[in-house]
């Protein structure tokens, strides 16, 4: 068994409700796996320097444990798991601070309360849903426009092929035509030059 | 020539520096959230890695920026 600090961000929302339970889902994971809790104590409730799962701010649980080393690993994959639970570290510990365990037993005594989480700048959900939703219907209006415009540019574009197909018979027709004329010609032209060299080989 | 061997600034026999001491760990960033050189803070190297090591843990639980704002 070595002993560990463990620091845990939870969810404002969950101490908001019931310090002792959003507590208890720590600690909780931790006992479940074998692990003793020396002391945990609510550390602060602070804004977070950056934006963690949509969050602001958040309350820190700092947790005192003696476990088993081949348990940690277990704990951390069910921490990964736990929504309450938004962030944790947890380093082995080399002893229990001074004053650590009576400030643990401060928060145990009846008298300790939990002083009510501020707001937090949290995007709801339903506010996200109407951003889309306008989102949605500005896009469905462009696409309308761009329908009613369409049709006439395809109309257009129906017209202009059908020009360019006769006029790209017409030269294919000429080009033709002009082959054909050519061809005979030439013929004409091989046929005169054999009979001339046939009539010198005879007079030879 | 031998460089003549640079004292540390801070004892290295301090505790250690930890990741809950923000009031410490901030004056070792710049605005934009960078941890200061070596040059700068005038640790030696084992207590400039203690420095990093903790700046990180406090980076990671949101406590300490990433990048400043």
């Amino acid at each position: 068994m070595n002993l560990y600090e463990g620091m845990f961000l939870l969810d404002n929302n969950v101490v908001r409700e019931d310090w002792n339970e959003a507590k208890g889902t720590a600690t909780g994971i931790l006992e479940k796996h074998g692990a003793s809790v020396t002391t945990a104590r609510r550390w602060a409730e602070r804004s977070l320097a950056y934006t963690i799962k949509k969050r602001n701010r958040g309350t820190f649980l700092l947790v005192h444990f003696e476990a088993d080393p081949g348990n940690i690993a277990i704990i951390r994959r069910d921490l990964e798991l736990n929504e309450t639970v938004m962030r944790y570290l947890i380093l082995t510990a080399e002893g229990v601070p001074e004053g650590e365990s009576e400030l643990h037993e401060a928060e145990l005594s009846g008298d300790f309360s939990v002083p009510e989480p501020p707001e937090d700048h949290v995007v709801d959900s339903d506010e996200e849903e109407a951003e889309e939703g306008e989102g949605a219907t500005e896009e469905a209006k462009a696409e309308e426009a761009k329908a009613e415009e369409a049709p006439a540019e395809e109309a257009k574009a129906e017209e202009a092929p059908a020009e360019e197909a006769k006029a790209e018979e017409a030269p294919a027709a000429e080009e033709s035509a002009t082959e054909e004329a050519e061809a005979p010609a030439e013929e004409a032209s091989e046929s005169s030059e054999e009979q001339t060299e046939e009539k010198s080989s005879e007079e030879a | 020539m031998a460089r003549p061997v640079k004292k540390s600034n801070r004892p290295c026999d301090d505790p250690r520096l930890d990741y809950k001491d923000l009031e410490t760990l901030s004056k070792y960033l710049t605005p934009q959230g960078q941890i200061h050189a070596r040059r700068r803070t005038g640790y030696c190297s084992k207590c400039q890695r203690e420095l990093k090591q903790a700046i990180k843990r406090a980076r990671h639980m949101g406590l300490l920026p990433f990048v400043g704002s």
